[in-house]
This record gives structure tokens, sequence and C-alpha cells, in this order.
């Protein structure tokens, strides 16, 4: 079996199961992306390609990628492994209104900017009208430019790639959990490494149920909001389960079931809602406005958030026994689910 | 001056076939000559316009067939003696004029040339034109050698004159390219002053009538035929075998019997006149043998018709075989070769004959290999269709909904191959992917849902894919029209056309602009350079998003090989040896294994790409493809 482009057409691309996480892409001119999809162009004969070993839909080992990915044993716990799980938020309110829930992603992002543990940040910029796509980050406005979800895809990680980079930068990801394996993979691939990947200091992930097609769901965000910019997507937790969005001209609330023909095919086989991978993992926390469950997982991850709670950057509360038992189903629903729909495709 | 020019009755002079049927014309004293570009009929009109100027000649090169047709019957009309020239295909195009000429009939001498391609070597198809003869009822010539393609087309006009009938003259590639000796006549000097008849109307309606004057100058071009000098007999009273021959055929069988050293045994009956055909000279030559072989290109056409013969006659001549293209001894398809005829006439005669010996042929063709590599079909270096291609080629796969490019005849139907890409899917006559855009067009309400795309060349669009434009925004078709505009007729030596600002004879002319033209047609028009490839790309990609209507893209770049005889190159292009990477780049050799410029080549020593500077024309396309930036250019 081809281990190139060949196998990733075969195994993913044509089974319609890429993530668009830009893990493969500005590695060579043969594929590229439009509209939030990952396009091969032409035909590639070599037997072995970084696209294949970094994609995260190809073959893919917890365990084996545990020593150069997260700095203790995976565990096939429900959320993977980790040393605390806590409510955080960002003091600075400017994050909180900007980002979504408590900022406290950003925060952390401009914090580890500022403290020298990254030079820079590749973050994913979404605005109303074009495909999301990697940005490379260094300063507090941009950083507030790229805060907030878009609940789409987008090749983030071609910006890793890509670059332009001056050599000698320390590089922080944040990304969705199909991000955060991908840049596990790359660590731990013996394949050469042509770009910046043992330059990643940081690895923020950012809980994902699923995420979007882009352009399906740009015509349908077109249709139901006209041409107002859309300024910030929330999705609602259940029962109510409403995606709100906030445009210019006003705020729109569309049923979440109006949206899910356009969920990627590739994210009904993930089985990682929490970025098992990362050093820090955050996402909301249901039912409590304003503030971000946060894993905190490796040991980076726990030194960067201790300094930055020590310097008032970010403050944080136990989170509540309830919560963290419902995360855990979640995330064990989501593995569940991905496990019947793998079966489903073999 | 052009020896084709020469007033020196007498002299010896080696001309193409082409020219030797453009000297016969002016032999004849033809003044108006017109014609459309196609191989391999192009050097008649070619080699007339570059002696239009000096000897006072009105030639051009007409926007199709059917018009310069029309120009030329115009002037016959009038009573000057006309001449028009196009390939087989331009014939299809011509034919429903041709088709209502005959039934009017002309004036002054009027002489179609159609050389035709036997096995399609630089056309859409393999086709034999001399089936127009026959359903027009038109008299046919057919030359075989270089002084005979001379001779009819002086003759062909004093035929046409005497019959009032157009007089085709069927040539074929290896008559029409090659060259041989030919014998000069005299140049005349008439100048005789045009005028049409208003008492002498030229109607093809009412029908009828007019088809009983053609059926009456049929019967007298019959008559005409039989003592025909360019019919002859050459052979032996009562040969074993006889073959019948026209055009190309008869060198052909010539060097079969010479071969086979069966001149003893064998006749040949070489036709000049091949429709209507002389039945009395032809029962003549039926009388003297058992067995004919019928040697000519593409169709059966002399076996059908002298068949036909034979049958009318059969009681009287008894039992006779015939060998050709019916019974498979010749094979049916493709040019014919001296070895093929000799294979055939070997079998009848059944002579033990070996081509040289097989030691020889192996050595030759050896020999043969280091010189001559084998070759892929494909574009010249810096030819701006491989950007197109290249363009079209990442548009489509990023748009992802499996987009139909329609194609058709031209340089760039070598994007039906690996040099395009493999992006052409359809491909028939000129014009002929725009008007199938309209019909594909229309299929989104039955569930069609790739794009379609329509793509043809500059000169074609003037050719025929103008009406189908106009049909498209007439009907509401949705479709893509890619106009490729290299301001040139590229594929058949560079004429110039209604686009390019000058006419076959080099006077300048007003320029049909593409663009308003395709806007007047009722497109949504752009215009972009192929040589910026991303741009190009996201042109393509906006144009074929957009969803109703007719849309057009002009890829305005100037032919290769035509700005690199002007011009210098655009830049010099180098490559990076420090930065090309080579097999450990990823990139898989990019640029020599799929972008396939012949001007860059792989160096299977250094396991580098390398500029081949003799062949590169500087079109600098190439940095932009390599991912590892070691390809550098530098404007000059």
């Amino acid at each position: 079996m081809s281990r190139g482009l060949k196998g990733l057409v075969e195994k993913v691309l044509s089974q319609g199961l890429c993530t668009s996480c830009g893990a493969c892409l500005s590695l060579c001119p043969y594929l590229r992306s439009w509209q939030g999809r990952v396009v091969k162009v032409h035909d590639c004969s070599l037997e072995d390609g970084r696209c294949f070993a970094y994609c995260p839909r190809t073959e893919f080992n917890f365990d084996g990628i545990e020593k150069k990915g997260v700095h203790q044993p995976y565990q096939h716990a429900e959320i993977g492994s980790f040393r605390r799980v806590l409510m955080a938020r960002a003091k600075d309110s400017t994050w909180r209104e900007r980002a979504q829930s408590g900022g406290t992603v950003s925060a952390l992002i401009d914090f580890a900017i500022r403290k020298k543990v990254i030079d820079a940040a590749i973050l994913t910029l979404r605005d109303g009208d074009s495909s999301p796509k990697g940005q490379i980050v260094m300063d507090r406005e941009d950083i507030l430019n790229h805060a907030g979800s878009s609940y789409v895809s987008g090749p983030t990680l071609e910006a890793l790639h890509r670059g332009p980079w001056e050599g000698e930068e320390k590089i922080g990801v944040v990304g969705l959990p199909c991000q955060v394996q991908a840049v596990s993979k790359m660590r731990a691939s013996t394949l050469e490494k042509k770009t910046p990947i043992d330059k990643i200091r940081l690895m923020i992930g950012l809980f994902c149920t699923w995420a979007l097609e882009d352009e399906p769901f740009r015509d349908f965000l077109k249709k139901r909001i006209g041409n107002w910019p859309a300024l910030k997507l929330e999705i609602t937790p259940p029962p109510e389960r409403l995606l709100k969005i906030h445009t210019t001209g006003g705020l729109y609330i569309v049923p979440v079931d109006e949206i899910r023909p356009f969920i990627r095919k590739g994210c009904e086989v993930c089985s990682d809602m929490t970025a098992e991978l990362a050093d820090i993992s955050a996402g909301t926390v249901e039912g409590i406005d304003g503030w971000n469950t946060v894993i905190v997982r490796s040991d980076q991850g726990e030194k960067l958030f201790k300094e930055a709670e020590a310097e008032g950057i970010i403050e944080s509360q136990p989170l509540p026994m309830e919560h963290l038992n419902h995360l855990k189903e979640a995330s064990l629903f989501k593995k569940e689910r991905a496990v019947k729909n793998f079966r489903n495709i073999e | 001056m052009r020896s084709i020019a020469q007033n020196t009755p007498g002299k010896v002079v080696l001309l193409m076939g082409n020219e030797a049927i453009a000297r016969g014309a002016l032999e004849a004293g033809v003044k108006v000559c017109a014609g459309y570009p196609g191989n391999p009929s192009s050097e008649i009109i070619g080699s007339l316009a570059e002696v239009a100027n000096e000897l006072g000649l009105h030639v051009e090169w007409s926007i199709n067939e059917k018009v310069a047709l029309e120009i030329a019957a115009g002037a016959s009309f009038s009573g000057l003696r006309s001449l028009c020239a196009m390939k087989q295909n331009g014939l299809n195009v011509a034919s429903d004029f041709l088709l209502n000429l005959n039934l009017t009939g002309c004036k002054a001498g009027l002489v179609i040339v159609v050389a035709d391609d036997p096995a399609g070597i630089s056309s859409s198809n393999e086709e034999d034109s001399r089936l127009f003869a026959k359903i027009g009822d038109l008299p046919l010539l057919e030359p075989a050698h270089f002084q005979e393609a001379k001779e009819m087309a002086r003759e062909g006009f004093s035929i046409s004159e005497a019959l009032g009938l157009p007089v085709l003259i069927r040539s074929v590639t290896r008559v029409s390219h090659a060259r041989g000796n030919v014998t000069l006549g005299e140049l005349p000097h008439s100048n005789p002053k045009p005028a049409f008849d208003l008492a002498q109307p030229r109607l093809a309606f009412p029908p009828l009538p007019n088809h009983k004057v053609l059926h009456e100058k049929f019967k007298k071009a019959r008559t005409m035929f039989e003592t025909s000098s360019f019919n002859v007999y050459r052979g032996p009273e009562k040969p074993e075998v006889t073959i019948i021959t026209s055009g190309s055929g008869y060198l052909y069988s010539c060097e079969a019997v010479f071969n086979l050293n069966a001149k003893e045994r064998v006749g040949i009956l070489k036709m000049g006149t091949t429709w209507p055909l002389p039945e009395e000279f032809l029962l003549k030559h039926l009388r003297r043998s058992d067995q004919f072989l019928f040697i000519e290109e593409v169709d059966p056409f002399l076996e059908n018709n002298v068949k036909e013969v034979f049958a009318q006659h059969c009681m009287e001549l008894g039992v006779k075989r015939f060998f050709g293209k019916a019974n498979q001894m010749i094979p049916d398809v493709g040019e014919l070769t001296p070895e093929i005829v000799t294979s055939a006439l070997q079998a009848l005669l059944a002579i033990p004959y070996t081509p040289g010996p097989e030691a020889y042929n192996r050595t030759a063709s050896e020999a043969l290999a280091e010189v001559v590599p084998p070759r892929a079909l494909s574009f010249c270096a810096g030819c701006p269709h491989r950007a197109t291609y290249w363009a079209i080629k990442t548009a489509l796969a990023l748009d992802g909904r499996e987009g139909i490019v329609l194609g058709d005849i031209g340089c760039y139907s070598l994007g039906v191959g690996a040099s395009g890409f493999f992006q052409m899917k359809t491909l028939h006559a000129m014009g002929s992917g725009v008007g199938l855009a309209c019909g594909l067009g229309q299929l989104d309400r039955f569930g069609l849902d790739q794009p379609v795309i329509a793509l043809c060349g500059d000169s074609t669009f003037y050719h025929a894919a103008m009406p189908a434009l106009a049909n498209a925004t007439y009907n509401s078709a949705n479709f893509l029209l890619l106009l490729l505009d290299n301001s040139a007729t590229a594929m058949t030596g560079f004429q110039p056309h209604p686009g390019t600002g000058t006419t076959a004879t080099g006077s300048p002319a007003p320029i049909l602009d593409l663009q308003t033209l395709c806007q007047s047609l009722g497109a949504k028009v752009e215009v972009v350079d192929p040589f910026d490839i991303e741009g190009t790309i996201a042109a393509i990609l906006k144009m074929v998003r957009m969803v109703k209507g007719v849309k057009a893209l002009i890829f305005k770049r100037e032919c290769a090989l035509v700005s690199g005889r002007r011009q210098k190159k655009n830049y010099q292009v180098e490559i990076d040896p420090e930065r090309c990477l080579g097999d450990s780049c990823g990139c898989n050799r990019l640029c020599t294994r799929v972008f396939k410029c012949p001007g860059l080549r792989w160096d299977p020593k250094k396991k580098k790409a390398q500029i081949d500077e003799a062949i590169c024309n500087g079109c600098g396309v190439c940095v932009e493809i390599c991912p590892a930036s070691a390809i550098r250019r530098e404007a000059q």
C-alpha cells in the first residue's frame, strides 16, 4: 500500500474523511486547499510521503506517540491524560468579550508570547467571507482578531509549513483535536522534517464535537443572514442547542439541527473531543457563561498555567464534579460514535 | 524572386507539391485566390500570397472555407479565374455552398484544391474528400506527382470553363508536402475586366431544371475525360495483374513493380480524372487482365467506381477478380507506403521478396533511435497553452465538480494528452466545443451538476465558434468559454487572421477584437495572461462558479514561436543547483515529470533539474511552478 499521496487519496480524501487540518499542505505542490477543501491537483508517485505520515486520519497510535506528543504516558481514559481539570477565565474582560466563553486560550497565548515561552503562535483566521486559514501571530492585537470559534475547520497547520519563518522562532499552536493529533504525528514521524516542527513548544487544543464544511455552511449563512458580516458564532449547550450568530445587523438564531447536514464526514470517525495530546485543552462550561473548562495535561502546560494564574492573567475555580462527569460522558459518547462510524466505513 | 513567380518557361525548378499547384494556377492566369489554412493545404494560398502584390492578384486568408469558396465563385461569376484551397475538413465546411454552386455553375475557371490528410497526421479526422465530387456531380482530378500537380492546376481552369462547373483537385499529404522537379510553363499577361452579367443570374433555385443541366454537364465531362492525357497506362499488352491507381498511389505502384522486377507481368493504369470515370477508356483496360489491384489513399473510391462500371458491363467482360481495400489486401485506414503496395503485389504474383537485408534494417533502426529519441507530442517550450492547461487543471481540481472541457482541433488539441495534462475531453470539428457546450449547458435542468467549459483558439473562434456563442446567449445556455488567444493560426504555420491586424499579403487590417466580439455576442468577458498562473487559476475559478449565463475568459498571450521570431527571450531562466533539491525535494520532479516543458531537463548524473538553454524560450512560467524556488528568471 502506498504511504504517499496515492495512499492519502485512497484512504482519506476519496473517502471524504479529510478534516482540512492543513497538515499535508505547503509541503509539496501536489496538494492545495480551496474553500476549506484539500484537493489533489497532480498525481504523485512517491511511496512515502509526509502528507500521509502527518494526516490525523491515516493510521494513528496514541501509545506510540506519547513520548513525543505529551509528557506523560497516554491514558486510555474518557478525556485522556491530565494533571487537573478546572474552570478558568481571562481576568481582562477584553479577552472575554472577543473570544469564546472565558477567553482563557487567547489570554494564555498572549501571555506565552510575552513570557517568551513562544515567539509566535499559529492561530486560525476567520472572517465572514473567506475560508478559515492558518496565520502566524505575534502580538496582542492579532490574537484578538483571531479569537472566537467559527465551528468550521480550516487548514490552520498549513501556516506551520508555509511560514515565513526566520528560523529560530519557538512556536505555539492552537488547534482542534485533529490538528493537535496531526502535530503529534509530525513530531513522532521518522521522515526528514523540512518545516519547523521541532520548534513547537506549546499546543493548546480546543474541545470539538464536530466541525462544519466551510463552503456549504457559508452559503447557508449567506442565505440566513444576508450580507451582514458575522462577528461571533456560538452554540448554546443542550437542551437549548441553538446557533447564535452575532452580526453588525443584529442577532440571528438558528436551531443546530439545521446546520447538521454541513458536519464533515471526517468528524464522524473522530474519537477525540478534548484534544487529548495537547499541553492544555479548553472548551466551554455547559450552563455557566463566561468560563472555560480547562484541562491541564503536560508539564509545560502546568507551568504556563500556574504562572498565568500567579501573574493575575487567569483566574480559576474547581470544576463541579457533575460538570466533569458530564464532560467525560460526552467525550466517551464521541469515542463510541467514532468506533461505530469507523466500522461502517471499513 | 520566388520561383513560382518566375516567367522562365522551360526552366526546371524544385517545388513543393503545393507550390506546383500554385504555379499551375498562375500559368492559367488566376486572379483571385482564397482559402483557410489547414495541413496539408496551407502552402498553396501561402505561396500565392507571397507573390500576390508582385503579380497583381487578390489573395486572402478567409475566415473559413465556405466564405473562401464564395469569394472564389464571386470572381468566377464576374469573369476572373479563381482558386480556392483547403484541407478535407474545409470542404465539409464549404460543402453547403458547393452543393448549390454545382447547380448554378460558374463562368471563368474555378478550381477548388482539397488536400487530404491520410492517417490524419495533423487533422482531427481521416476523410476522403473525393466523395464530394460524386455527391455534387463535379469533375475531379488527382495529381500523382509534382509536374502533374502543376499541369492539372493549370488545365483545371480550362476544364472548368469548358464545362461551366467548378473543378475539384484532390491532393494528399505526400503530393502536397514533398518536393520535386517541375518544368515551368509560361505566365500569361492578361488583364480581363471583371463584370457580372445581370442577364445571367446564378440561381440554384429552381433546383430541378438546374439539376438536369448539371447532369448534362456531367456527361460532357465524362466524354471529355475519355481522351485526357492525365489517364495513362504503362505495362504489357496482357498483364497478369493491372494496378489501377490514382494520386500518391501511382509512384508507390511504380516502386512496387520495380522492387519485384515485375514489369513484364504487371500493368499500371494511372487515373488522373477520377470522377466522372471515362467509361470507354476504362473498359479498354478492363479487357486486358483478369486481376486488378486498386491502390489509392483513404477510401476505396476508385475501387468502387470501377467495380460499378464493371457491373454494368460484366456480361461482355466475363469473370474478373478485384483486390484492394474491400478484401483487406490493402489496409482500409492510414497512409499507403511502397512496402504496403509491394507486399500486396508480391502476394498476388507469388514472388518472394525481402525488403532489404534484416541485419541492415535492425542496424538502421538502432542508429536512428540514438539520433531521434522517442518523444511524446508536446507543446513547444514556452507555449502559452501549457500554462493555460496548468491553470485549467488546477482550477478544475480545486473546484472539485468534475468540469468538462469541450475542445476542438488546433495546437491546443494536445490538451487531450500529457502535455495538456489530459484536460480536453471532446475533440471534433473546429468550434465544436462551443456548440457542444450549448448542448451540455442546457442539461442542468435534467440534473447535470458538472460545470461545462468550452475551449477554442482565436482563429477557430472567428472560423466557427461565433455562431455557437450567439446561440448560447439566445438560448440561455450556461457555460464558460476559454478562448485561447495566441494571436496566430499557429498549428498551420502562423497565418494571420481577423484578430492579428494584417492580411495574407501583409497589408494592415482592422482588428476584430475578441473581447468586444464576445461581449457583443452576450458573454460576460474577462481577459487573463496565462503566464500569470495564480491569477489565471483565480479567474477560472471565479467564472466557472458564476451560476448562470455565458461567460468567456480570454487567455491572451502570443504564440511563443511568433514572439520568438520578433524579439529575444523575455527572461533568462536558470536553475540554482544549490536550491534544486533533486529527488530529496519531495516535489517528485514536478517540473520535468508533470509540467514537462521541453526547456526543462532532468540531469541523470547530477540528479537535478536543468534548463536546456537551446530550447528554453524564456517564458519564465516554471519559476512559479518550482516549490523550492530553485528556478530563477532575469528579465532581458
